[in-house]
């Protein structure tokens, strides 16, 4: 259904990230006119490939799905692109690699590991209080703004008791734990019943990925079990990330979903502290009757103006901490590379660098002070073992997840700084995969800087927002605004800076489109 | 080693004002107290005799402790309509607006005076610290904020005969209405402004100009009575005036420790102050959601029976139901009345007016007794005289 | 050798907090025994004259956490307790400028406005939140802690306790209350202040005695709880107990005597006596046993549970749980006797703000690289120290002229890392001698001739402090002070209100909520579930909050 631009859109999406395109697909599956603009020219945002190479298509950052809710993917009717299940391999400096998966644990090699059974039961422990606060994720945070007697805040109270419920049914003991850990350190959690070795390094760095924190910090076992809230598999989607993403885009234009790119949005437009529309980089028009951001919420703000603010809601808004800590290193390879030790099922896994849960934190240290990690964890996939249609000619790409990379590099990023972090990524790499260097044809480096100059994320953070506790929940992405709403009528928030946060997941923007009509904005 | 700095030591303590040797000389109460961090005179030599310039004569009285904030630049309007909840636009250039301005859950951070130089031209005058506020307030315009407290002095000439002094003085303020403001003389400017509800003028010069306006005054004030008077004196004509004062009849949000003790623009009887329709202003969402669900205090002004000053008494409905306090109450002398501005927690001093009473304390030479008496809620000034808004004033 | 063999109740060990326990059970009628290792009782808040005219308050070293309602309550002040506040104190830079807290307002105003015009109103922003979590935290320190997994009415009294003060402060500041706690110091406080000098003073608070760096989410609530005592009311202000902290122990003890109790010195225990689950006395080292059906510990969980009690006799989720605790070394302390008063430079003759709290960290990554030093197993190459000089107030702690200095040093490890391998006791005279050095060296960025002026130093590692105090790896507040050891879950969850797996067996000590600092809170809390338990509830004095 595509409307002349003097007509008036239920709805305009800024931005076509997957959240943007979930919040459009909500809506317009309601029955409401959505039109959505992108300003690059394609959609994705951080989820897309990129040509890098000629027969070469690599995921340009994203590049594994870790936490896809199966409830928000029907409620879109979006068919998932098949995905394959990767095994995780925690590569070791003597040579035994641990392989997980699921709560699986044995040694590349096929041999047992001794803490198969803790492990199992620590996956099962984390799962069951990973669900619990994946209630909370399809929710909007609960604001108690009325006070104890009010129905409003009666009704939340029941959806935070059920979860109290749920709570109590785990019984006492478990009750207690979750309580105890809840707040913990990643760190003293999992040494507590783990070795300080290749395991415990995957713990480790799986709790803080994305983020600007090490694994000592409090805070992060929350981290950690918020990502288990789906089970915690990781899988590899066929066709890249950018099939995700396309099948996102499908259903939005399934449901009717007006989608424009190459041109996006200058200014919201705001009358009578209400959203009316938004005016284009082009000096176009396009009037709605509400209007929703995927973008950051800083930026979120600038869109419409300060001028629309109070001071302390802008104050807030400066103040929300969002420095990305993750580089993308993409290497073409002229062949399949040979980590020693890995079969060809094993290659084809998420490869992990993070040696101990000690090597983690000290890969975290440096990034407090403007530096790169000289020993740093890093990600790796090798997409085209699993999906041979990605590269022509015998080509491999190997995207890998470079942490901890700081956003404003002390001294700027200049060429020879890239060069020496694409360095001492590849010589990290060549330790478990010798003669690696060789087989690279084509590299390319985005650090936490290009990341927000290709795609907005702001401080190229993942997430948009450090998922600290401070910055959850109710205090997503500030307290005052956690509930989508963006101060203006008709003005809502539905990009990863909103509760639950960012990994491809689609729930930010399901959720604030639920909230928009729940609001009966558009009544 | 590298060559070590040595660092200044700030003052200790209260500090002058560009007026103290004035003051000081002419004290004889050596009645002093701290304002902003400054020496500040709370009577030279009787409250009595003080009072009484006013509203007979003229009185100096010394305004330097004052915070004052310029700001200027292609933004300056906006910012300060983003600030205040009146609409500045009304308020044209050469005039000055009393204005309130809120935190975002619409309470008073401060009530105070915007000078309009032109629309990139500001100063704020108000009692509390702001540099910070508005910092943050001007932040993403393109404006400067720069803090004048120190650098201007400032003086408030009030009184029947305050025209009178400032002619004689060769000052021509005739033509000047009330809340005018003028460049009179080069850095010297001159706003017909007041706390006191009667003729006057505040007179602002900077720093180093100040003993020679002072000087000046007193000369020309001496066939008119001029006398130098602290702030007790002040603090009575301003009651009777109406004027509510920060941290006694409401308590600035920012500088109070305590919660919810907050109070809005309505809820301190100041609807009109408030502009909805000019644009989004620092409070408005929580200050409309204040009009959908009511205001949960009122303060009032009272006229209480008897003849003993009722402050910091408690009001009652029917002498039974505490429903308040009295914030500022005083015996005016002038009106002959016993007044206060009082807070009324809702829907007292709204939809309910009547029999309340106040039981009001006294201490008569080491015995305390306390007595309830009628309180009558009064809507007209408890002082008014065409002396304060005649243009040109009288000479007394 | 005690005058019985059986008592009441039993008290190990006569740090404050066992002493407070102690002294109100002997108040309720009971007759209470203490036994303590040492020759002199008070743990860590001790006055020990270690070099012959000078008193050290060789552990803890100033009072603003001790509840004023346990003062009253035991009467203190009758015995000889008084605290005097102490008025400002100063951050000091390497080229000659420094940072000074005033008591003065004004004057604080005026010397943050020579650092920044910005930083001046933020300070007051600062305040106001640091002030209303004080306000907000205090009611819960003599209480329990509620247990949100119960559905015992008196469990369900606290929760709801609890959620009646949350919804007291309305929604928004709900929400700056979650914030503020789960935050790290450093964020908070560059959200609020420009100048790294003056973030750096204020930052110290959220790191003593923690091992967490400023950075971590965390050490805002660890600010927290050393701003929230008073000195008569005036919140955040610290003092000290004239006579040096030991006045604080020696007044509880007087009390204690006073009211019937006994203190036996010399041995510590060797063993908690339990049978068939049930506590029946200790033995200590030197033979002696002492029998009683309440045995309350003032030692942490570590100590108690792990190495004065028979394994078997404790559920072994339980004794994982007390090892699974967080109990980590990271502050030494130096004691120090000065022939007179020392100069900083960069002060201002006659300053009074040098009566207070003296550091000579100057940016908030420094501290932070403070920490990563601590994480290695090093002491902080840059360490942050907490420096006073009480005998500028205090006559009675140096001879006349002579001063005492105290300074407490963060950061120092436990396992000191020495060529790889970290151990407690890498601590040798040569290891204390370089760590001394390296505070020396610190002390002189601000104080050039501090070596000159030393008679006497006194050099504590937290391997020292362990021998000697009794407290695991020398952490002062018998366990971290992280959310997932604190209310609910500390020590242990389910066992967070003095109770012990074992009948009659109470923790009474830091170990227990509401943590640690010199408060008396745990020992007093300890008392009244002690007395409620044996049905003399009524004879514990109600707090007044």
């Amino acid at each position: 259904m595509s409307k002349p631009s003097d007509l008036t859109y239920d709805a305009v999406v800024i931005g076509a990230g997957h959240n943007g395109l979930a919040a459009a697909t909500t809506l317009a599956r309601q029955g409401k006119s959505v039109c959505v603009i992108e300003s690059r020219d394609g959609i994705g945002g951080m989820a897309r490939n990129a040509a890098i190479a000629p027969g070469v298509v690599a995921p340009k950052m994203a590049h594994l799905l870790y936490n896809l809710n199966p409830k928000t993917l029907k409620e879109l009717g979006i068919t998932a692109p098949k995905s394959v299940s990767l095994p995780t391999v925690s590569l070791a400096d003597d040579g035994r690699h641990v392989v997980i998966q699921g709560d699986l644990v044995i040694y590349a090699d096929g041999s047992a590991h001794p803490e198969a059974a803790t492990f199992a039961a620590l996956h099962k422990r984390l799962t069951k209080f990973a669900a619990l606060l994946g209630q909370m994720s399809l929710k909007t945070p609960p604001s108690l703004a009325g006070g104890l007697m009010d129905m409003a805040t009666l009704q939340e109270l029941a959806g935070l008791a059920k979860l109290g419920i749920g709570l109590k049914r785990m019984g006492k003991k478990d009750m207690r734990e979750f309580l105890r850990i809840l707040l913990s350190n990643a760190y003293d959690l999992i040494l507590d019943d783990f070795a300080d070795a290749p395991l415990a390094g995957m713990l480790a760095a799986d709790a803080v990925r994305g983020a600007y924190a090490g694994p000592r910090s409090p805070g992060t076992v929350f981290s950690m079990m918020y990502r288990l809230g789906n089970g915690g598999d990781v899988r590899l989607p066929m066709g890249g990330m950018g099939a995700v993403a396309d099948a996102f885009a499908n259903a939005a234009k399934l449901a009717g979903c007006d989608i424009r790119t190459g041109c996006g949005v200058a200014q919201v437009i705001v009358e009578n502290d209400t959203a009316r529309g938004v005016i284009l980089a082009d000096g176009s028009v396009i009037n709605a009757r509400s209007v929703l951001s995927s973008i950051g919420a800083f930026q979120t703000m600038q869109m419409a103006g300060v001028q629309h603010y109070d001071t302390e809601a802008v104050r807030r808004l400066r103040n929300l901490r969002n420095k990305g800590t993750v580089a993308k290193v993409n290497l073409v390879l002229s062949g399949a590379p040979d980590f020693v030790g890995l079969d060809a099922k094993l290659t084809a896994g998420r490869l992990l660098i993070a040696t101990s849960a000690t090597y983690v934190e000290r890969a975290f240290n440096p990034v407090k002070y403007g530096d790169m990690s000289n020993a740093p964890v890093i990600e790796a996939v090798i997409p085209s073992l699993s999906d041979p249609s990605l590269c022509s000619d015998g080509q491999h790409i190997l995207s890998a997840n470079v942490q901890y990379v700081p956003y404003a590099l002390a001294g700027g990023w200049t060429p020879a700084a890239r060069q020496k972090l694409l360095k001492l990524t590849l010589d990290r790499l060549e330790v478990y995969a010798p003669g690696l260097g060789r087989l690279v044809t084509h590299s390319e480096v985005l650090t936490p800087l290009d990341i927000e100059t290709q795609t907005g994320a702001p401080g190229g953070h993942w997430h948009h927002a450090e998922m600290g506790i401070d910055q959850i929940l109710t205090l997503r992405p500030v307290n005052g605004m956690a509930r989508y709403g963006f101060g203006i009528a008709g003005y809502y928030l539905c990009g990863a800076s909103a509760h639950p946060g960012g990994d491809v997941m689609g729930t930010a923007g399901r959720n604030a489109a639920r909230q928009l009509l729940k609001d009966g904005v558009l009544a | 080693m590298s060559a070590k700095i040595k660092a200044a030591a700030v003052p200790m303590g209260l500090i002058e004002t560009p007026f103290y040797p004035r003051l000081a000389a002419l004290s004889r109460a050596k009645s002093w107290i701290g304002w902003a961090g400054y020496i500040s005179p709370l009577v030279l030599d009787t409250v009595e005799f003080e009072y009484f310039a006013i509203r007979n004569q003229a009185t100096l009285f010394d305004i330097s402790p004052m915070h004052k904030y310029r700001i200027t630049g292609p933004d300056a309007l906006a910012v300060v309509n983003r600030l205040i909840t009146r609409d500045i636009r009304k308020v044209r250039d050469g005039r000055v607006g009393y204005a309130m301005w809120c935190d975002e859950d619409g309470m008073l951070i401060d009530d105070g005076t915007v000078f309009r130089f032109s629309q990139t031209d500001f100063r704020l005058c108000c009692q509390e610290p702001m540099y910070g506020w508005l910092m943050d307030v001007a932040w993403g315009f393109d404006v400067v904020v720069e803090d004048e407290s120190d650098s201007i002095a400032a003086l408030s000439l009030q009184g029947p005969t305050s025209y009178s002094v400032l002619k004689d003085a060769g000052l021509d303020v005739a033509e000047m209405k009330p809340f005018d403001w003028r460049e009179v003389e080069p850095d010297l400017w001159i706003s017909r402004t007041g706390f006191t509800g009667d003729l006057g003028y505040e007179i602002w010069v900077p720093r180093d100009h100040a003993l020679a306006i002072w000087d000046r005054l007193w000369a020309a004030g001496a066939d008119w009575g001029l006398r130098a008077i602290g702030g007790q004196a002040l603090n009575m004509v301003r009651i009777e005036a109406g004027y509510i004062a920060a941290g006694v009849d409401f308590q600035p949000v920012h500088a109070v420790m305590r919660l919810h003790r907050g109070r809005t623009p309505m809820e301190l009887g100041f609807d009109r102050m408030v502009a909805f329709d000019k644009g989004h202003f620092n409070g408005r969402r929580a200050l409309l959601a204040q009009q959908d669900a009511g205001q949960r205090f009122a303060l009032v002004k009272i006229d209480i029976g008897g003849f003993k000053p009722a402050d910091g008494a408690l009001i009652y409905h029917r002498k039974r139901t505490e429903v308040g306090h009295v914030t500022s109450g005083i015996w005016s002398p002038t009106a002959k009345r016993n007044i206060a501005l009082a807070e009324l927690k809702a829907p007292f001093g709204i939809s309910v007016t009547t029999d309340l009473w106040a039981d009001v304390y006294v201490h008569e030479e080491g015995v305390w007794r306390h007595k309830m008496v009628a309180v009558v809620i009064e809507t007209k000034p408890f002082f008014a005289n065409t002396r304060a808004r005649a243009t040109p004033p009288r000479a007394f | 050798m005690g005058k019985h063999s059986s008592y009441d109740a039993i008290v190990a060990g006569a740090g404050h907090n066992g002493l407070t326990t102690a002294c109100y059970l002997a108040k309720a009628g009971l007759k209470v025994l203490v036994v303590e290792k040492n020759d002199w009782i008070g743990g860590a808040a001790v006055s020990r004259s270690l070099h012959d005219g000078w008193t050290y308050s060789n552990c803890s070293y100033v009072c603003s956490l001790l509840r004023r309602e346990i003062v009253r309550d035991l009467e203190l002040p009758r015995f000889g307790l008084q605290v005097i506040p102490y008025e400002g104190g100063a951050s000091f830079t390497k080229d000659g400028d420094y940072f000074a807290y005033m008591s003065d307002h004004d004057a604080l105003r005026r010397e943050i406005a020579r650092h920044s015009s910005k930083d001046v109103d933020a300070y007051e922003r600062f305040s106001q939140t640091v002030i209303r979590q004080c306000r907000f935290i205090r009611p819960f320190l003599l209480r329990n802690a509620p247990d949100p997994t119960s559905l015992k009415p008196r469990d369900i009294s606290e929760l709801l306790f609890l959620v009646k003060q949350a919804h007291g402060l309305g929604a928004k500041e709900l929400g700056e209350t979650l914030r503020f706690w789960s935050m790290s110091i450093g964020d908070f406080l560059d959200e609020h202040f420009e100048t790294d000098l003056i973030k750096t003073h204020i930052a110290g608070a959220g790191i003593i005695g923690t091992g967490l760096g400023v950075y971590s989410p965390g050490t805002a609530y660890v600010l927290l709880h050393h701003y929230m005592g008073d000195v008569d009311g005036a919140i955040g202000a610290w003092g000290f107990a004239r006579g040096g902290m030991g006045a604080i122990s020696n007044a509880l003890g007087a009390a204690f005597e006073e009211a019937g109790g006994e203190i036996v010195m010399g041995s510590g225990v060797d063993k908690f006596l339990v049978k068939g689950g049930k506590a029946v006395g200790v033995a200590l080292e030197n033979g002696d046993t002492y029998y009683a059906p309440i045995i309350a510990s003032n030692m942490d969980v570590k100590r108690t549970f792990l190495k004065h009690m028979d394994q078997g006799v404790l559920p072994a989720d339980f004794t994982k749980a007390v090892e699974r605790f967080k109990i980590r070394g990271s502050s030494g302390k130096l004691n120090i006797a000065l022939d007179s008063l020392p100069k900083f430079p960069a002060a201002p003759e006659g300053a009074t703000f040098m009566r207070g709290d003296l550091h000579c960290s100057a940016s908030l990554n420094e501290l932070e690289r403070a920490y990563d030093d601590w994480k290695e197993g090093y002491w902080s190459k840059d360490p942050y120290f907490d420096l006073l000089i009480p005998s500028q107030i205090d006559p009675t702690m140096a001879p006349q002229g002579k001063h005492m200095m105290t300074v407490f040093v963060q950061y120092a490890p436990y396992d000191l890392n020495v060529d790889g391998v970290r151990s407690g006791e890498n601590w040798n005279d040569a290891t204390r001698k370089a760590f001394a050095d390296c505070v020396f060296d610190k002390i002189e960025q601000g104080c050039p001739d501090i070596r000159k002026h030393v008679v006497h130093a006194e050099v504590r590692s937290p391997w020292d402090i362990e021998n000697e105090v009794g407290l695991t790896e020398g952490n002062i507040f018998q366990g971290e002070l992280t959310f997932d050891q604190l209310l609910f879950n500390r020590p242990i969850p389910g066992y967070a209100q003095y109770d012990t797996p074992i009948d009659g067996m109470y923790i009474v000590g830091s170990s227990a909520h509401p943590g640690g600092g010199v408060m008396a809170a745990p020992g007093a809390n300890a008392a009244r579930e002690i007395l409620r338990t044996i049905g003399k509830g009524k004879l514990m004095p109600k707090f007044a909050a």
